[in-house]
């Protein structure tokens, strides 16, 4: 019956659409995020953009935290900082998370205490682009969607200059403050960039719950620094090449076994640009990477470090390249290109045990010499067909992945760990349509398949709780790739005297879904102390991903203005198994038909307000936030329902002169507490990680 | 239009890509099958185990109190009389037994048991060798049944902590624990330096008069009982004040036990 609705709604789309012939283009633009749709000559899909303003104006400590103020864009939050991003429900690698437009990193890490976004800090960043579904294929594989972190780079000047920036915040509540400095500057043929950076924030409080605050074991420590060259060779031709570190240490995750002792990552990269290189061939691009991560976790700072320690250290290394070619025939613009990853890991936990007055000491791998590799080309095509704009994709990828783990579990004929080769030849394509049906409005339809292979965690990890819930996850080395088939249909209006407003509904049909089931005792016993069990990863028949955004923004040329934001996802799994649990005994099993599937954010929606005193340069700015009830909660997961909360927080953005800015603000007025449904249990129990309460923050920021 | 219909064509087939077919399953009729717990009752001589209470006599004629008794059973197997057996393994089948830990004292077998008439049940008290390593339990309890690396890894089969009254009369502690044991080069027992050998002490048990009948869709209670005097008696005699306190690291004492064990456990009541 679904399918038949998408049939009637494309053809419905394409020939009612067909009764109109003009064209705009546009900018929507919202007060905290920016959405930027040009309708005839840019997407069917939804697009937004956080720039640099955006984030000097708010209490940035991290990334992660920073995405969540987009629609329909929520993180999972295991500690103070490394929120992994989530959107539309989808999340880990079911997102492409790049750094730079092309460059892939693999955090160490495999509890992901350093997803992508925790390997660049927010003051490098020069803006966050996040594309919602698997439409746009040319940076990696798509599944659910994109979020490219784009840093600031040098350019050059036209005569030798030299310039610095720097950055002080301070937050209450974690004591939390942050300093950046950069020194940039060039010429015509030479221009750098050298910055660096600190921040040190100590454990924050929740709001406040029946006259009491709760005290989160959530502090860190964090310190990095980027080297960056360009060279202009001849005309049209640039060398970049960029050089970053950042290290992590003694950062406290309370929701996850182990806490990060450090984490040493460095990044480097080497771009060649070429442009104008004929009539037809626009720009050629290529780039190679190299990610080198060090991860060192441990429970030296839990309860039972005394009688059991438990450390890991893990090894992560990409390396990898990608070559994109711009070509223009008219009003026919192609790009192709071709790009290829290698992700190495390797780790080892060593856990001691005292007991009955003697030490045993035991070595195991988390991973051992694990490698994927996945080669891949794409082309995408644009045009503009009287009142439509055709954006097409296609991509093809050959994964391959090994390991050199010895481990086999066989029982009763049924391989649950045993060859670790495997390879896939995978397909995406999507096709998209912009329609304009008149001067101010505009209707899109994209439909795409996005397919990703199983990553290195899914594929070949050891007993860790890497997944939502108390138990070790083990890996499965035959796991099949999984697809993500969705639809987009996206109506946008834009006036100048009345604003920009947008609606999207969209539609998911996931094949060969990567959950995760338990496996009996019999076959595995967990490692993590606490846990309940072990689960391994599997693949499933499909679930559904449906949900709807919406956003108004008003026109930007008025005082008083601001925006408004919605956003709801509903995801079901089609069965799943759920354990029937008696005291602490797994008694019995049942299937359930149509369940919720577990870390699917709620409805929620967004107001900002704000008005421009003195020419705009001091913008106060109010911001509601309203998120319901989450009670569509999985039933096989043992999933808690999460109340449903409303925040206030107020900013002022002043700009002193044309050098320096100073943003301070109160997050959390009333000092509520509350968590967020993708918010982790505090390990060992069944409560959940509060958000911060209150909070005081000042943001100073000098550019010379 | 031409542009229109060639726009609407191109969707339709991308859209049809997409949707997949759907495959007939074939769906068997389910088995015919119950369910069963074990329950786990102690005793003394046919009385309830009373711990920490110094009201108990051996055949060795040691007076003893029992303070604390964990262990495991593994591998359940129920025979039919066709010679057919099931295994009890779809969930767990190593099962731990502590008479502090009430939820323990009940094992809710989670295997979907084939209905029939079964002859006999046979466990293995403690761990196979091939099953019993160590690390295998971090949570509590089971981790506190650790074994020592040193003394052969893995995990206690039985801890049965007491106390006896000697041959003059002092109240001494008995850790009478069962699991892998050693064979030493030198008497002195104590010098791990001189192991040689690991044995493995782990046997089969039979309950005697374990019959029953499971009929589809029921759930059978199974009593097991241990009778904790029948440690110390047939076929050999075990004297608290002979072996001392501590066994961990006295194959003979763990071997004299381990013979004894044979009749320690019976059928209760099933229903």
């Amino acid at each position: 019956m679904k399918k038949t609705f998408f049939i009637y709604t494309g053809i419905f789309v394409c020939i009612a659409s067909s009764a109109f012939t003009q064209q705009i283009n546009d900018t929507i633009k919202l007060s905290v995020i920016e959405v930027k749709d040009n309708l005839i000559k840019k997407t069917p899909y939804v697009s937004c953009d956080v720039g640099k303003l955006q984030i000097q104006s708010t209490d940035t400590r991290d990334i992660g935290d920073l995405l969540r103020s987009i629609p329909n864009v929520s993180g999972i939050r295991k500690g103070g900082v490394a929120i992994d991003p989530v959107i539309r429900g989808f999340k880990f690698s079911q997102l492409s998370v790049i750094l730079d437009n092309g460059i892939n990193i693999e955090g160490g890490c495999p509890n992901r205490m350093d997803p992508v976004t925790a390997h660049v800090e927010a003051e490098d960043i020069e803006k966050i682009e996040v594309i919602k579904g698997p439409f746009v294929l040319g940076y990696s594989p798509v599944f659910g969607g994109i979020i490219n972190l784009v840093t600031s780079k040098p350019h050059p000047y036209e005569k030798f200059e030299l310039h610095a920036s720097a950055l002080y915040g301070f937050e209450t509540n974690w004591n939390g403050q942050e300093e950046h400095i950069s020194i940039y500057g060039g010429n015509k043929k030479v221009f750098f960039n050298l910055s660096g950076g600190y921040r040190n924030y100590g454990n924050y409080e929740s709001g406040n719950l029946e006259g009491h605050d709760t005290t989160f074991n959530s502090s860190f420590k964090k310190y990095n620094y980027t080297a960056e060259l360009g060279f202009i060779p001849k005309k049209n031709h640039t060398i970049f090449i960029s050089y970053n570190e950042i290290h992590g240490f003694d950062v406290m995750y309370p929701c996850l076994g182990m806490d990060e002792k450090s984490d040493d990552s460095r990044i480097i990269s080497l771009d060649y640009n070429i442009k104008n290189i004929s009539n037809t061939i626009k720009t050629l691009d290529v780039k190679i990477y190299r990610s080198d991560g060090n991860h060192v976790m441990d429970n030296s700072k839990r309860p039972g470090y005394s009688t059991k320690q438990m450390i890991s250290d893990v090894d992560a290394v990409t390396t990898g390249f990608m070559s994109k070619l711009v070509m223009q025939f008219k009003k026919h613009k192609l790009i192709a290109g071709a790009d290829y990853v290698n992700i190495y890991k390797d780790g080892t936990r060593t856990m001691t045990m005292q007991m009955m007055g003697t030490t045993s000491v035991k070595n195991t791998n988390l991973w051992y010499d694990g490698l994927v590799q996945n080669a891949g080309i794409f082309a995408e095509y644009s045009t503009i067909l009287s009142s439509y704009e055709i954006n097409a994709s296609v991509r093809g990828d050959l994964n391959k992945a090994t390991s050199g783990d010895t481990l086999k579990i066989i029982k009763n004929g049924i391989d649950y760990f045993n060859d670790v080769n495997s390879q896939y030849m995978n397909f995406s394509a999507s096709l998209g349509v912009t329609k304009k049906i008149n001067e101010w409005f505009d209707v899109s339809l994209a439909v795409g398949r996005g397919t990703r292979s199983p990553n290195m965690t899914e594929r070949y990890i050891k007993l860790l709780t890497v997944g939502y819930d108390n138990y070790d996850y083990l890996g499965n080395p035959q796991l099949k790739p999984e697809t993500n088939n969705e639809i987009d249909l996206t109506f946008k209006f834009a006036k100048d005297n009345i604003g920009g407003i947008y609606l999207n509904g969209f539609y998911s049909h996931v094949q060969d879904y990567i959950t995760a089931n338990k496996l009996p005792l019999s076959i595995i016993t967990p490692q993590t102390q606490g846990v309940l069990g072990v689960k391994q990863f599997v693949n499933t028949k499909y679930v559904t991903f449906m949900g709807c955004e919406f956003g108004y923004t008003s026109p930007n040329k008025y005082k008083f203005g601001g925006s408004v934001v919605a956003a709801y996802t509903y995801a079901f799994i089609s069965a799943v198994t759920k354990y029937i649990v008696t005291g602490t005994q797994v008694t019995d099993n049942t299937i359930i038909k149509n369940d919720a599937l577990p870390e699917i954010p709620p409805l929620e929606g967004t107001i900002n307000v704000y008005y421009k005193f003195l020419k705009g340069n001091l913008i106060p700015k109010i911001t509601f936030r309203a998120v319901a009830d989450q009670r569509h909660v999985s039933d096989a997961f043992y999933e808690p329902y999460t109340p449903g909360f409303g925040l206030l927080n107020f900013s002022v953005k002043y700009k002193l002169n044309k050098y320096a800015n100073i943003t301070a603000g109160i997050n959390n007025i009333f000092d509520r507490a509350y968590y967020e449904h993708l918010n982790r249990k505090i390990i060992g129990t069944t409560g959940k990680l509060y958000e911060p309460g209150r909070i005081f923050f000042v943001n100073l920021y000098v550019d010379i | 239009m031409k542009n229109h219909n060639l726009i609407l064509f191109t969707f339709l087939c991308f859209i049809l890509i997409f949707i997949s077919c759907k495959k007939k399953s074939e769906e068997t009729p389910p088995a015919e099958t119950g369910h069963i717990t074990f329950k786990f009752t102690h005793v003394v001589d046919g009385q309830p185990l009373q711990k920490d209470s110094m009201m108990y006599v051996n055949t060795a004629g040691n007076h003893y109190e029992v303070n604390q008794l964990m262990y495991f059973i593994s591998d359940v197997t129920l025979h039919k009389s066709d010679g057919t057996t099931k295994l009890i393994e779809d969930w767990k089948d190593i099962n731990y037994v502590d008479i502090d830990i009430p939820s323990t004292l009940t094992w809710s077998v989670y295997d979907d048991i084939p209905a029939g008439t079964y002859d006999s049940i046979t466990f293995v008290f403690g761990i196979t060798a091939e099953k019993n390593k160590s690390f295998m339990f971090v949570n509590y309890p089971e981790v506190n049944m650790m074994w020592p690396d040193m003394l052969g890894g893995g995990y206690h089969y039985m801890i049965l902590n007491g106390k006896w009254r000697d041959t003059i009369n002092n109240i001494d502690n008995f850790n009478f624990h069962l699991g892998i044991g050693q064979l030493y080069k030198s008497n002195a027992t104590n010098c791990v330096d001189s192991i040689y050998a690991f044995v493995q002490n782990y046997f089969n048990v039979k309950l005697p008069n374990s019959s029953f009948t499971l009929e589809k869709n029921t759930t059978r209670e199974i009593e097991i009982i241990m009778n904790i005097n029948s440690w110390f008696a047939t076929p050999h005699i075990y004297d608290h004040n002979s072996w001392g306190g501590n066994i961990m690291q006295n194959q003979p004492a763990i071997q004299m036990a381990k013979e004894n064990g044979f009749d320690v456990f019976t059928t209760g009541t099933i229903q």
